[in-house]
């Protein structure tokens, strides 16, 4: 379970490409397909290294309009999907 | 007084090739056999198929490199995109040995050369070419056949080969002028089959050339029909969206089994990823309660913007 402390990052073996302007990923490990879209993509480049949950909000508050609790609420939920799927892992962090 | 061997040359998937074996269904080429994009030798593979084989497989698959064996028939080895060896077995036929040599070793032999195989039939259509896949049986080539018998040409009736060019517009290059058809659907065009050559071990299946039918230039590629049969008395017909036409386009490679064990994921991934973007895919259901191709061509056409009217 990913949370506002936890420093999360790319999981390897993973293939990204571009689709009509959106990401998608294909899993080595599961050979499933994933749609990621435009800020599904942003955030997925922002974790190509470890970086803590509370960077990446700073990230995209900077850059886009979006409201501090809605990021939180989304960007949280988003990335837990992607360790369900084990598509990034969390590092071993000082909070553990 | 030396008998010079004399070894063929031909055409098909763009590429030259010569080869120690004979294969009428291509068309000749008068290029030295020195200057061939790829070349087909007779090899003794089986001390290297007895060093490598584990038991109870009969492929052996690493980065440009495909082997694998075909009991009474031959043993096969795809290397580097541009040599493929042949090992005939004691008493195989030369027609079964050239159904492996045209069909996996070019499919193995197109991937190594980052060449995307797809499996099905591709036809000439304005100046564009649109291809149908679907499983075995689905009935591409029937559909083809109607295609060709409405004066569409051919470009290919089993292993499409598709190249993404500098300007990211994917392109087909045509294969062979050759179709596969059945007996059945020989019968339902009027195609008497008795002088026709049945592609061997499977009498009721017929080679029939298409010289003067088949496209001789790349072109690129608008769109993908995906076949289905269907125990429904209607044809449908849906667009295929999002990230199932990954799924269809791998579906539909040719020996797809090959991609991973060849390292070549990541371009399979990211060159069908290319492509979607640029063609239009559809599933189209076919009810097998009655004959359908014609049908189907007025349908393909309509969707294509072919058969629609102008005001």
């Amino acid at each position: 379970m990913i949370k506002n402390q936890s420093i999360v990052s790319q999981e390897q073996g993973n293939i990204v490409s571009d689709m009509d302007g959106e990401k998608v990923m294909l899993s080595i490990h599961n050979g499933k397909y994933y749609n990621l879209g435009e800020m599904g993509g942003e955030i997925w480049e922002q974790i190509k290294d470890p970086t803590t949950t509370e960077d990446l909000i700073a990230f995209l508050m900077k850059h886009y309009e979006v409201k501090q609790d809605e990021c939180w609420d989304q960007v949280l939920s988003f990335l837990n999907l992607l360790l369900d799927e084990r598509l990034i892992k969390i590092e071993d962090g000082a909070a553990s | 007084m030396i008998d010079t061997i004399q070894k063929n040359v031909y055409k098909a998937f763009g590429l030259s090739i010569s080869s120690d074996f004979p294969l009428p269904e291509l068309p000749q080429l008068n290029t030295d056999e020195e200057l061939t994009d790829i070349g087909i030798h007779y090899a003794d593979l089986l001390n290297m198929w007895s060093k490598l084989s584990e038991k109870n497989k009969y492929l052996v698959v690493k980065k440009d490199f495909v082997l694998f064996h075909v009991p009474d028939t031959a043993i096969f080895l795809i290397q580097k995109g541009n040599k493929v060896f042949v090992s005939p077995i004691n008493g195989s036929k030369e027609a079964q040995i050239r159904l492996y040599i045209l069909g996996t070793c070019m499919g193995a032999l197109l991937m190594q050369r980052q060449i995307l195989p797809l499996h099905g039939s591709a036809l000439l259509i304005d100046g564009k070419a649109y291809a149908v896949v679907g499983d075995s049986g689905a009935g591409k080539s029937t559909l083809a056949s109607a295609f060709l018998s409405r004066g569409y040409q051919l470009l290919s009736d089993d292993v499409i080969p598709v190249t993404v060019n500098e300007n990211n517009i994917p392109i087909v290059t045509p294969a062979y002028p050759q179709q596969k058809l059945w007996i059945e659907s020989l019968d339902k065009f009027g195609i008497d089959s008795k002088p026709l050559r049945p592609i061997i071990d499977r009498e009721t299946k017929f080679a029939v050339p298409v010289p003067e039918q088949f496209a001789t230039e790349p072109v690129p590629l608008a769109g993908v029909f995906e076949l289905n049969k269907t125990n429904d008395y209607e044809i449908e017909i849906y667009p295929i969206k999002n990230l199932e036409r990954l799924h269809t386009l791998f579906n539909h490679t040719y020996r797809n089994f090959l991609i991973n064990r060849s390292g070549l994921m990541e371009w399979h991934f990211s060159t069908t990823a290319e492509i979607v973007n640029k063609i239009d895919l559809y599933k189209i259901k076919r009810p097998v309660s009655h004959f359908t191709a014609h049908e189907l061509v007025n349908l393909i056409l309509t969707k294509i913007g072919k058969g629609e009217k102008v005001r």
